[in-house]
């Protein structure tokens, strides 16, 4: 009995450590193709599309695209992942500000058009700074689902922002486990 | 179960007998210590000194080890400078800064230096492994191999990527998947925390030069495989550049403060800046004040923007210059700079260069009275701005015998170039030059020249005894966090830990803002604010930004106090016996 209550706990936590944890909220299928952009230019954008590829989604990555640039009839799903960087906003030419409006307008129209909004975080806590978060708040409301790293939600954020807006919650332990998780939640 | 617990008795009995290496934060010994960025390369280095090495030993030890453990901030692509100062009293300063290679000019780029810093055209002549040789034949007791087989080892086993390593990736990701993917995990995802991160390729280059000697990196197979890169992407670096690469020794310079005696690199690096803006605080009552006394933090600060100024006029190759390095170190001419303070009112930052000072005035002497009263006027350059990061890394070591390095080695920017051969970055000291060719410039790009850096190693000793080790990475907030450290050792009186942990501020002449750490009093920042006219921009503390301070320190009775860098991650660490 020991035994076998030990391989459930390793069960467990395994599934819990590798391929993420839900909340309770029913997590809805995902559909392809997805436009994956960054909100906020830091590399976790590219770094999602790197997964992306690896789990063979088919999938699109502009670091910058605008609403009025976003075609609706093209995409199943769009893909925020938010991380701010000053250097990647200086490198783009925008700043904070503008930024925030930017991705908030992506997130209106793809509502209004009905297209489900992953919010993505997978850069751990160090960044997860007062420009991140700013992101995070402004887009909190428009999101469908939660991908998460464990070490960017330490202070549990992103788990009180789930429960807040009732959208389901998954968290990955490292960047390479969003691979499963794609490979679960979207279909392609 | 008698049989397990057998086996662990056994194996640590095995390891604390092998490894008799203690590391922290904070260590003290009476059996050497060496105080890093990185604690792996600590331990590597105290592990060196329980084997009966000296502190150069170590040094060469930790130089190996910091470039697996921190291949973002240093390693045999890079460059650097140390000073050394043996037990016998003898001092040098081995200056191993990268050179412009023979085929580098202005014309055969496009644009500006800054448009090929993250291209092969960025990379200068490596010197690390020059430098370590060079410190090896001043004074080092073990066999070169044995310096650098704990670094192998280190690569190939792996170590646990730490924030601070996975932080920098993270930053950098973008360009390391384009030009490195090979460095990435499983070649194309960021290192996290945790992760064990493995460098057979530079094990294998560190196993060549551990046999062949550093002629394996200038003159041989390495020297071929960087060429053969540099020609599949056009840069400038050719074998014939790592061939006539040679690292220099001179005696340091020496400087006084307060009784102490203050022991830097030559230009090109700022340790005659350093030595300026001590001569100039060396003029008030420090001591009467506290670190976060605003007239305090305001006169620092405006000191150090005036050295900072004076450095972009005097600090250069001496090679391609003569510099007045002996008037801008002078107790006189620092009386010259004293006149250009107020008490009352912060400088405006437009005006900044209008306070250059004129150090050639100094060259032959003469007091502050006699120059001026001559009337002699300043040399008005346009200076050049450029953007430093907070990458480099500095290591500090003292030994049993009295023996002290202070070290400290760079990529310029965060993994240089982002050109990966042999399993180790190239530098892109390229951007320190001037971005584009201007008439009298001391710093305009010439083939071998050596590139203008802030780094500053710096050994202070007190009645022919070494007191303090230390230094900093941070690119322009080196000499600000250095200057803060002597201050806060020698006028306030701190513990080295407290001088590490105090929050730090910057002054640089082409920043209009006061950057501080935060943990200042809000007292203090309204009063530089409303009162003294600064405008203050705060940041979260600790941060790496401003650089990552270690130090060692000896005090009156022998034993040694080590620092690791607490904004990087970094420890230090010692023989328990």
């Amino acid at each position: 009995m020991k035994k076998f209550l030990f391989m459930v706990l390793v069960f467990l936590t395994f599934n819990i450590l590798a391929f993420g944890a839900a909340t309770s909220t029913q997590v809805p299928m995902l559909e392809a193709p997805v436009m994956v952009v960054s909100a906020g230019q830091s590399p976790g954008a590219l770094q999602f599309s790197v997964v992306a590829k690896m789990a063979k989604l088919p999938h699109t990555f502009e670091k910058l695209l605008r609403a009025e640039d976003f075609d609706p009839t093209k995409y199943k799903t769009l893909v925020l992942v938010v991380g701010a960087s000053s250097k990647g906003l200086g490198a783009a030419g925008i700043d904070f500000e503008a930024e925030v409006k930017r991705v908030v307008a992506l997130a209106e129209k793809a509502k209004a058009h009905k297209i489900p909004i992953v919010i993505c975080h997978l850069e751990g806590a160090t960044r997860r700074g007062p420009m991140s978060d700013r992101i995070l708040d402004a887009l909190a409301a428009y999101a469908s689902i939660f991908m998460v790293k464990t070490s960017s939600d330490e202070d549990g954020k992103f788990k009180s922002l789930s429960e807040e807006f009732k959208v389901p919650l998954l968290y990955f332990q490292k960047t390479s486990d969003l691979k499963n998780i794609i490979q679960e939640h979207f279909v392609y | 179960m008698k049989r397990v617990f057998t086996f662990l008795f056994i194996s640590v009995l095995v390891l604390t007998t092998a490894l008799a290496v203690v590391s922290g934060s904070v260590v003290t010994s009476k059996y050497g210590v060496v105080a890093a960025a990185n604690e792996y390369a600590a331990r590597i280095g105290a592990e060196i000194l329980e084997r009966g090495g000296n502190a150069l030993d170590a040094a060469i030890a930790v130089s190996f080890a910091l470039g697996v453990a921190e291949p973002y901030a240093s390693g045999i692509g890079g460059e650097g400078y140390a000073v050394v100062r043996l037990a016998n009293g003898e001092r040098y300063a081995v200056d191993f800064k990268s050179v412009a290679p023979a085929l580098a000019s202005y014309d055969k780029i496009n644009g500006k230096l800054s448009s090929i810093k993250y291209t092969a055209k960025g990379a200068c002549v490596p010197g690390v492994v020059a430098g370590a040789a060079e410190v090896w034949k001043i004074g080092a007791t073990m066999p070169w191999a044995e310096l650098i087989k704990p670094s192998i080892e280190l690569a190939r086993k792996g170590l646990v990527v730490n924030e601070t390593f996975a932080s920098v990736v993270s930053d950098t990701y973008e360009r390391l998947l384009e030009n490195a993917p090979e460095f990435l995990k499983e070649g194309m995802l960021a290192w996290e925390v945790g992760d064990i991160f493995t460098n057979p390729a530079l094990a294998d280059t560190l196993e060549l030069i551990a046999r062949e000697g550093p002629a394996a990196f200038y003159k041989g197979k390495i020297a071929d495989d960087i060429e053969r890169f540099m020609l599949e992407h056009e840069g400038f670096m050719r074998k014939s550049d790592l061939e006539n690469y040679k690292a220099v020794v001179r005696e340091p310079l020496h400087g006084t403060y307060r009784g102490f005696d203050v022991y830097v690199p030559h230009p090109p690096v700022s340790g005659p800046q350093l030595l300026a803006i001590l001569n100039i605080l060396e003029n008030f009552n420090l001591s009467a004040f506290s670190w976060e006394d605003p007239l305090a933090v305001h006169i620092i600060q405006q000191v150090l923007v005036l050295e900072d100024v004076d450095r972009r006029y005097f600090i250069s190759d001496p090679d391609f210059f003569d510099l007045p390095t002996k008037g801008f170190i002078s107790k006189e001419y620092a009386k010259t700079r004293l006149m250009e303070l107020n008490l009352n009112k912060a400088m405006d930052p437009s005006t900044y260069f209008d306070h250059v000072g004129n150090a050639y005035a100094f060259e032959e002497g003469g007091t502050y009275e006699e120059v001026l009263l001559e009337g002699v006027k300043v040399s008005s350059v346009d200076p050049m701005n450029s953007y430093e990061f907070p990458s480099t890394t500095h290591f500090s070591v003292v030994d049993k015998y009295g023996n002290a390095v202070a070290w400290t080695q760079t990529l310029s920017s965060f993994f240089g170039t982002s050109m990966y051969v042999d399993g180790f970055f190239l530098n892109n000291e390229i951007g320190n030059f001037a971005s584009t060719y201007r008439e009298g410039d001391v710093i305009n790009l010439e083939p071998g020249k050596r590139p203008r850096t802030t780094i500053c190693p710096t050994i202070i000793e007190k009645d022919g005894k070494v007191r303090y080790v230390l230094g900093t990475p941070g690119g322009g907030r080196i000499i600000s966090t250095i200057t803060q450290l002597v201050v806060d050792l020698i006028d306030f009186g701190m513990s080295p830990e407290e001088a590490v942990k105090t929050p730090k501020f910057v002054g640089y002449a082409f920043y209009k803002d006061l950057r501080m750490e935060k943990g200042f009093p809000e007292t203090t920042i309204r009063f530089l604010e409303e009162v003294l006219g600064h405008k203050v921009k705060l940041y979260e503390y600790p941060s790496l930004y401003f650089g990552g301070p270690n130090i060692v320190a000896v005090k009156s009775d022998g034993t040694m106090v080590g620092v690791g860098s607490i904004r990087r991650n970094g420890a230090a660490a010692c023989p328990e016996r």
